[in-house]
């Protein structure tokens, strides 16, 4: 045997003091956490005052009650089906367009596209697509609740307010993402194309966009299940669609009538997010997770997957489901834009060039006092607050519905079973991951702001109801998405460990967490930043924060002070995107 | 016979990355119809040298003029042209995985086609035959509507070199084109090059570490090692022993035996 002068550092192999996974940096970064949740804890009145109002729970019974019989009348089911159908259209306009829009965009965004067209100008590349990621992140950070109201505000009543204030935030949204899918690409081929002598144009065209397609693909059918989300709730605003019928009946107490309202966000929801999610599945996608963290792939993945891939037999019916589905997608677009009726030209209307120039003469900020100064900062400790709570929650409760709702570990032919093994009728796994998928879909299908509207019944007002409503829509949506993590785990490590006897737990520990745990922490930090843009939301409908004094400006027409109140959120946000960029970075 | 103006002529160049020296003070010149195997240990600088004769990577000092052209200065689209008369083949392949081999194949035209016909080709495939027959010479005509992530290693080369067909240019670089696989493929690889070379006059520039294919398959030997040019001459001339001392561990931390 030969080693290469290996012998000398027999000596070092002696025992050795446990070293903490803990970095100093990732010490840091967790005791500033707990920090942040307990301020936000003690901002909330935790341990100060009742939290809990007990006066309210019989109604919130009532309202309980009412789920299990919802209004079912023939006139009002047809009045809910088509603000059903009002709400989908919407979503299919907006996603529409802020794709179209966003590829455009992420392109011009992309380092890869600077780099391929203008090779000889390297030096002026970067500050290119510098100023066009800068500018695309002054719409990202307005909510497209803040932009409705903008646009209500300029176009009145009209179905376009809902279908722009989807487009103009979410464009952004999107040109960032595809921008890092096409940088995240492996640029080889399209070198190699380049050094033959392609013109650039044509080996963008051929060598990375092909690449990039399933990824983008994968990425634009989960933005339509957020485009439904966003329809639902800019109805509430007063859009129209399932939002604002939802909200009508609870103004008027009719429980009844909004509990069908429910079940029909419910079901529209659960066949959105079903049909997408299998459609991703069976085009062979990456799950989303791995484009956000911007984790390398793992090359022995890749060949474990080119390996199985070959063996694979292509299921015939498999290929009609989804050219059935893209045709589908290719008639509803025009159908959704057709039945809308949307009237372009009252954007360039003379009334709307007037009251935009209203808003704008009006739109310009007063001196700010000191009072003012330092009720901004109590808000603003509030929005945070808010958005921490809601973070913790989506996040902790996220992970323990990643394993309830993940098909491939309890069920039998799951992890935890040896392969090969099929025993049929485990009733008790199936309706373990039937419920818990069916709690993650009615946390998310229900708009955040119904949320915060339930939550007072038994809670005083305050940011704890505002903070949970958050928490609780964003859990289903994190929960969904780590669920899919966990299934797209490679099995073999997790199989080894099975195999020399770990148990059930035991896997998950050292199996699962240490392979999904980054992702897991870096999703919940993306979740935090739309959590802050949320708070505004529920902040319209009175749980406080920088939200609520954008709420109460915009209705008494305060637009000097609007100018100011968003300034500081969107500094805000930019704050808090810096300080999520650096945790996930330490996580990695 | 040497011909009057050679294809590649390096004059002195050399190449830094940073502080490290890749390349020093080379200077060779590659005629047409010539067969180079291109030697030396990983890390010698043979990527780099072919990187330098493709225009891909201008020296830090001295020129590379490739047919006539001193690339680093020439115009893009005029290096454009020359490049495409240059074939690249890769140990990775670097083909466009999710697309089917007969776009792989077709990309070897997209140096000469307009972007509107490059574009209509990925909806609607134009010229099958001649990829098809250049499918076919490589010995994978079955697989033209094949995607191209579900063929083998072996069959993923054969692709990238149907693409060289396809292309049909004056000079083949292969940058470590048998590395990655098993020795039969290597040969039948090898054997294709060697075909191509002699039916249509391409020239070569092979590396790759196989003393037994640089003797079988070429007519020169070129060997670098820590950047330098260690040894230019005919296969003929290159001894067991030079070769020996080129790959030799010198340097390397001393071997200790233990038993």
């Amino acid at each position: 045997m030969r080693f290469l002068g290996q012998s000398a550092t027999a000596k070092d192999i002696s025992p050795r003091s446990p070293r903490s996974i803990f970095s100093t940096e990732r010490l840091i970064w967790l005791l500033l956490t707990t920090a942040a949740i307990a301020g936000s804890l003690f901002l909330a009145g935790y341990g100060q005052r009742s939290l809990i109002n007990w006066g309210g729970w019989p109604q919130f019974w009532q309202f309980v009650q009412a789920s299990l019989h919802p209004e079912l009348d023939p006139v009002f089911l047809r009045l809910m089906g088509k603000a059903t159908l009002i709400t989908l259209a919407y979503a299919v306009c907006g996603t529409g367009l802020s794709l179209s829009l966003g590829l455009l965009a992420g392109i011009l965004a992309s380092a890869v596209w600077w780099r391929t067209l203008w090779p000889r100008w390297a030096n002026l590349a970067q500050p290119a697509w510098l100023t066009v990621r800068a500018a695309l992140s002054i719409p990202r950070a307005i909510h497209e609740l803040i932009w409705g109201l903008f646009f209500l505000s300029i176009l009145g009543l009209d179905p376009l307010v809902a279908v722009l204030a989807i487009a103009v935030p979410f464009s952004a949204i999107v040109a960032k993402v595809f921008s890092e899918i096409l940088d995240e690409t492996p640029s080889e081929p399209l070198q190699a194309l380049v050094n033959t002598g392609t013109p650039p144009l044509s080996a963008f065209l051929y060598g990375l966009l092909p690449q990039a397609l399933p990824n983008l693909l994968s990425y634009s059918f989960y933005r339509f299940e957020c485009s439904l989300r966003s329809a639902a709730v800019l109805g509430v605003i007063g859009a129209g669609g399932l939002g604002y019928q939802i909200l009508l009946s609870l103004q008027s107490l009719r429980y009844e009538e909004l509990w069908t309202g429910f079940y029909a966000l419910i079901l529209l929801n659960g066949a959105v997010d079903t049909w997408s999610g299998l459609l991703r599945r069976k085009m062979g996608f990456t799950s989303r997770l791995d484009l956000s963290t911007g984790q390398p792939r793992n090359p022995a993945a890749q060949a474990i997957a080119r390996d199985s891939a070959s063996s694979r037999v292509e299921h015939p019916s498999t290929a009609y489901w989804v050219r059935f589905s893209l045709a589908g997608i290719a008639c509803a677009i025009p159908l959704c834009f057709w039945s809308l009726r949307l009237d372009w030209t009252h954007l360039w209307s003379d009334r709307t060039g007037m009251l935009l120039r209203d808003i704008l003469t009006q739109a310009q900020p007063g001196i700010v006092t000191i009072e003012q100064v330092r009720s901004l900062a109590d808000l603003t400790a509030q929005t945070l607050a808010m958005s921490v709570l809601a973070m913790v929650m989506a996040g902790l409760g996220g992970v323990v519905f990643s394993f309830l709702a993940a098909q491939t570990f309890w069920l039998p032919g799951g992890i935890l079973y040896p392969i090969g093994q099929h025993q049929r009728g485990s009733v008790g796994a199936w309706s373990l991951l039937g419920t818990s998928r069916l709690v993650l879909l009615v946390s998310r299908a229900v708009p955040t702001p119904i949320w915060a509207l339930v939550f007072l019944y038994i809670l005083f007002p305050g940011i704890l109801p505002g903070a949970i409503a958050l928490g609780l829509h964003n859990l289903g949506i994190l929960g969904r998405l780590m669920a899919e993590v966990n299934e797209n785990l490679e099995d073999e490590p997790v199989r080894s460990l099975r195999s020399l006897g770990a148990s059930g737990l035991q896997t998950i520990l050292y199996g699962f967490l240490p392979q999904n745990l980054p992702r897991f922490t870096a999703y919940s930090l993306y979740r935090w930043e739309v959590c802050l843009r949320e708070t505004v939301i529920v902040g319209l409908v009175g749980a406080g924060g920088l939200g609520r004094l954008i709420a109460e400006q915009l209705s008494s027409f305060d637009y000097g002070g609007l100018v100011v109140t968003l300034s500081v959120f969107i500094g805000l946000t930019f704050v808090a995107d810096l300080i999520s960029a650096a945790m996930r970075r330490a996580v990695r | 016979m040497r011909h009057p103006s050679p294809l590649f002529e390096l004059k002195q160049v050399s190449c830094r990355f940073n502080q490290v020296a890749a390349l020093s003070q080379i200077s060779l010149r590659i005629y047409p119809g010539e067969r180079i195997a291109l030697v030396g240990p990983s890390g010698a600088g043979k990527s780099t040298l072919l990187s330098l004769l493709n225009g891909t990577l201008a020296p830090s000092q001295g020129q590379v003029w490739v047919m006539g052209q001193n690339l680093a200065q020439a115009r893009a689209t005029s290096r454009r042209r020359v490049q495409r008369q240059i074939g690249m083949v890769y140990q990775q392949h670097h083909l466009i995985r999710n697309l089917a081999v007969i776009h792989n194949v077709n990309a070897g035209h997209l140096g000469y086609w307009p972007l509107w016909k490059a574009a209509w080709s990925l909806v609607w495939p134009l010229q099958v035959d001649q990829a098809a027959a250049a499918l076919a010479q490589v010995g994978i005509a079955d697989k033209l509507y094949a995607r191209t992530d579900r063929l083998s290693g072996g069959q993923q080369q054969r692709v990238a070199l149907a693409r060289v067909l396809v292309q049909n240019p004056a000079v083949i670089l292969a940058d470590e084109p048998i590395a990655s696989v098993d020795p039969e493929r290597s040969r039948d690889i090898m054997d294709l090059l060697r075909h191509l070379s002699d039916t249509t006059g391409k020239t070569l520039v092979i590396s790759l570490h196989e003393v037994d294919f640089a003797r079988s398959h070429c007519d020169r030997v070129i060997g670098l090692r820590e950047g330098k040019l260690r040894f230019d001459c005919p296969v003929s001339a290159a001894s067991d022993s030079l070769f020996r001392d080129l790959y030799a561990l010198s340097g390397e931390p001393q071997a200790v035996e233990l038993r």
